[in-house]
């Protein structure tokens, strides 16, 4: 490429503050250094945790290039990259996967240790980047920094996919879908016949309650306040639905009631709100339920009694749906491209990166379930 | 069948009565009705004292209330004495055990191998009465409550068939009594519940009786490194009996307890087990464990307070659970612990460090909040 071993100059939306409006700037995307590689990005999607954390995050994380759901195409790779090359389509990954560490060795995680997240997940970045404008350095958000024509990333977090894969729809498993459809297959191990609830019906939700669909469960409650939902739950497999302010008790009470005392057998909490976190634990069956935490907060603690515990809940946490990410993605990909899980369903608006804003008022105002954006041509 | 004297009779015998909470308890004369259909009257030989037996008299803002007055005990082992119609899995002379958690072998929750928490008249023995709602014990014209549907504290008791196994013949049952609560708890919570692997590192909070079941159950399930955490240094001695490998007091460290085992174990714990019953202390085993798959198991009885955690503890990739009676199907599984001690696989000799009469009861509470007893035996 013509661009290779040169700074590339490029357009990206960054978030100069906290709290402010994103700004469509030129920026300068440095060449990638060893073990690097700089991708093209072509379709983005925007989440809640980068709004969580334009709203909600540590000053010492600004300024940023946000976005980590995106799927693109290696322009340049760094010395002693071997495995990528110039025209693979890749999915960057918020999680690393060296495949050396003790973590990568161990089957019981997805944590890497040459990640940002085991070490910096208070200010959702490293500290150096590739990122520079006007002469300021503008971190890249959780490694990825898709909200930007050009990105560069470890190798360790990119994933290589089917080479027909459409990167329009694909990018998705960049984090929502992967997340949400992991926690009800992997960590939450979900069984077939059993009875499973899914709190909150963004993009995540509903990919959870795919995963609960695609593991068999015969009964799948959706529970948001937002009712405009449901129909898309049902889309993606939901049996039943509830709206927690139709009642005047509390929805576990509900729950525990609509399954004969018992409580549903697994719950998935996708929300990032801690008083729906515990909602979710409440709900579960004593004696065997499994509670999954999957919504992102760093700002308040949860709280629960032990007594919960005690009576045989198990509380677990997912990032990325427990997936190992570089053997996983491409797998994913696979699975759309032959049907089994679906990903057009969550597109409801297209825009381009210059209406990033727009976007996140989508979102702020829970409209749509995923926007895509187009990033570069 | 060999007919006792006192079958089918009311029995008179002494008892330790709870008549409210924060009193000590009376000495009294009891009557001990006949079993009714479906339970069995036990000759109590030896009972242990557990910590929450003292906790429901006087720490009773933790606790959810029960019902006084009240006879307390559920860690004990005895002979029946005569059982009620329909009983056919125990006989007179039989040495048994009662259980605070029966085991019906009938209900959803004993059909599934996920859970021991059997529903068999939870709600009433929770209350302190058995199946009919009433109890078997009264003093001076009174009912008096039966703890958990147990009341170990007495020379008799009365309690549902499901919530009794029968063991071993040559049992010392002033030794086996312990397997009816704190070592099946802690050591089940090892094996059972956070199913310790070989070859991991554990952290053990709080070396009270249950928390060194825990460290013996870990230490069976293979731990490489069992790492006991105690604010009372003289504990630590014993940890070792019980298999600890390291021993760590949080009051020699100015840092937190969970960063000093994060720091001794580059990154944190396979499993931590948290035996005391306090919120803070949970909070420092989960934040203790690895993010990478580690698991804290909540051990410790506590009914009421709250645990508050942040939600990117669990996020990373942790596991909270919680145990009771240490995962172990009662009925079932305390015959085989009484075998396991018989054949020298489990330690129980080593948590009694004091043997006491019924009259002096009171003092095995003063023994658990001086932190100088594991286990106070009461011999009958």
């Amino acid at each position: 490429m013509a661009t290779a071993g040169k700074v590339i100059k490029c357009r990206a939306a960054v978030a100069w503050e906290p709290k402010a409006p994103l700004m469509m700037e030129e920026i300068e995307v440095a060449p990638p250094q060893e073990g690097e590689i700089r991708i093209k990005v072509i379709a983005t999607g925007l989440c809640h945790t980068d709004l969580y954390h334009l709203v909600d995050g540590d000053k010492r994380g600004f300024p940023v290039v946000l976005g980590h759901e995106s799927a693109g195409v290696v322009e340049s790779v760094g010395p002693g990259v071997t495995d990528y090359k110039p025209g693979d389509k890749v999915i960057p990954l918020f999680l690393s996967q060296c495949g050396k560490c003790k973590f990568c060795k161990c089957p019981k995680t997805n944590l890497c240790e040459s990640s940002w997240a085991t070490k910096y997940h208070d200010i959702m970045a490293e500290p150096t980047s590739r990122f520079t404008c006007r002469g300021q350095t503008i971190l890249q958000f959780m490694g990825t920094s898709t909200f930007s024509e050009y990105t560069v990333i470890n190798q360790n977090a990119v994933a290589k996919i089917d080479e027909n894969a459409p990167l329009d729809r694909v990018f998705l498993l960049g984090c929502g879908i992967t997340t949400g459809y992991g926690a009800a297959v992997n960590t939450a191990g979900v069984t077939p016949g059993s009875v499973c609830a899914v709190f909150g019906l963004g993009a995540v939700g509903l990919a959870a309650v795919m995963g609960c669909k695609n593991a068999g469960a015969s009964r799948i409650f959706a529970v948001d306040i937002n009712e405009k939902k449901f129909e898309k739950a049902k889309v993606f497999g939901a049996t039943d639905f509830l709206n927690p302010k139709a009642y005047n008790k509390p929805i576990s009470e509900v729950l525990i009631e609509m399954t004969n005392g018992g409580g549903v057998d697994f719950s998935i909490e996708c929300t990032g709100n801690t008083e729906v976190m515990r909602s979710a634990l409440e709900s579960c069956a004593k004696g065997w339920g499994v509670s999954v935490v999957v919504g992102w907060t760093n700002v308040q603690d949860f709280s629960a009694k032990p007594i919960q515990l005690i009576y045989g809940k198990t509380w677990k946490g997912s990032l990325f749906g427990g997936f190992k990410c570089k053997d996983s993605v491409p797998k994913l990909v696979r699975d759309y491209m032959s049907g089994k899980i679906m990903l057009d369903e969550f597109i409801t608006h297209k825009m381009n990166l210059e209406q990033v804003n727009d976007a996140i008022n989508l979102m702020k105002t829970g409209q749509g379930i995923r926007t895509i954006m187009t990033v570069s041509k | 069948m060999v007919a006792m004297e006192t079958e089918g009779k009311v029995i008179k015998c002494k008892a330790a009565v709870a008549w409210e909470p924060g009193k000590p308890l009376s000495i009294e004369k009891v009557e001990v009705a006949p079993p009714k259909a479906h339970e069995v009257r036990i000759k109590i030989a030896a009972s242990g004292v557990c910590h929450s037996d003292w906790a429901y008299l006087y720490d009773i803002a933790k606790m959810k209330p029960r019902p006084f007055p009240l006879v307390l005990g559920h860690e004990g082992a005895g002979v029946v004495e005569s059982v009620g119609p329909g009983v056919t899995k125990v006989s007179i002379g039989d040495k048994v055990i009662p259980l605070f958690l029966p085991q019906c072998g009938q209900c959803e929750r004993c059909q599934s191998p996920k859970t021991n928490l059997c529903t068999k008249n939870w709600e009433k023995t929770q209350q302190g009465v058995l199946a009919d709602g009433t109890s078997r014990i009264t003093c001076k014209n009174q009912q008096v409550h039966q703890f958990i549907g147990i009341s170990t504290f007495s020379e008799y008791t009365v309690v549902p068939e499901d919530n009794v196994t029968k063991i071993h013949p040559d049992a010392p049952l002033d030794r086996v009594c312990l397997l009816g609560c704190g070592v099946s708890t802690g050591y089940g919570a090892a094996v059972n519940t956070g199913k310790v692997e070989s070859g991991s590192t554990c952290a053990v909070f709080g070396l009270g009786a249950v928390g060194l079941a825990a460290v013996m159950g870990c230490k069976a399930a293979g731990a490489s490194r069992i790492i006991a955490v105690d604010i009372n240094s003289d504990k630590f001695e014993i940890g070792k009996t019980f298999g600890a490998t390291e021993f760590v007091n949080p009051k020699d460290h100015s840092k937190s307890i969970q960063e000093v085992l994060r720091e001794l174990t580059n990154g944190g714990v396979d499993y931590a087990l948290e035996c005391v019953g306090d919120v803070a202390v949970m909070r420092a085993a989960v934040e203790a464990c690895s993010p990478a798959g580690g698991v804290c198991v909540i051990v410790g009885w506590i009914e009421v307070e709250e645990l508050s955690l942040a939600p990117l503890d669990i996020l990373l990739g942790r596991t909270l659970k919680g145990t009771y009676f240490g995962g172990w199907k009662s009925v079932e599984a305390v015959p085989r612990l009484v075998q396991d001690y018989l054949s020298r696989k489990i330690l129980l000799d080593e948590f009694v460090t004091h043997r006491l009469a019924l009259d002096q009861i009171n003092q095995a509470f003063d023994l658990i909040m001086s932190g100088k007893s594991i286990r106070t035996v009461i011999e009958m």
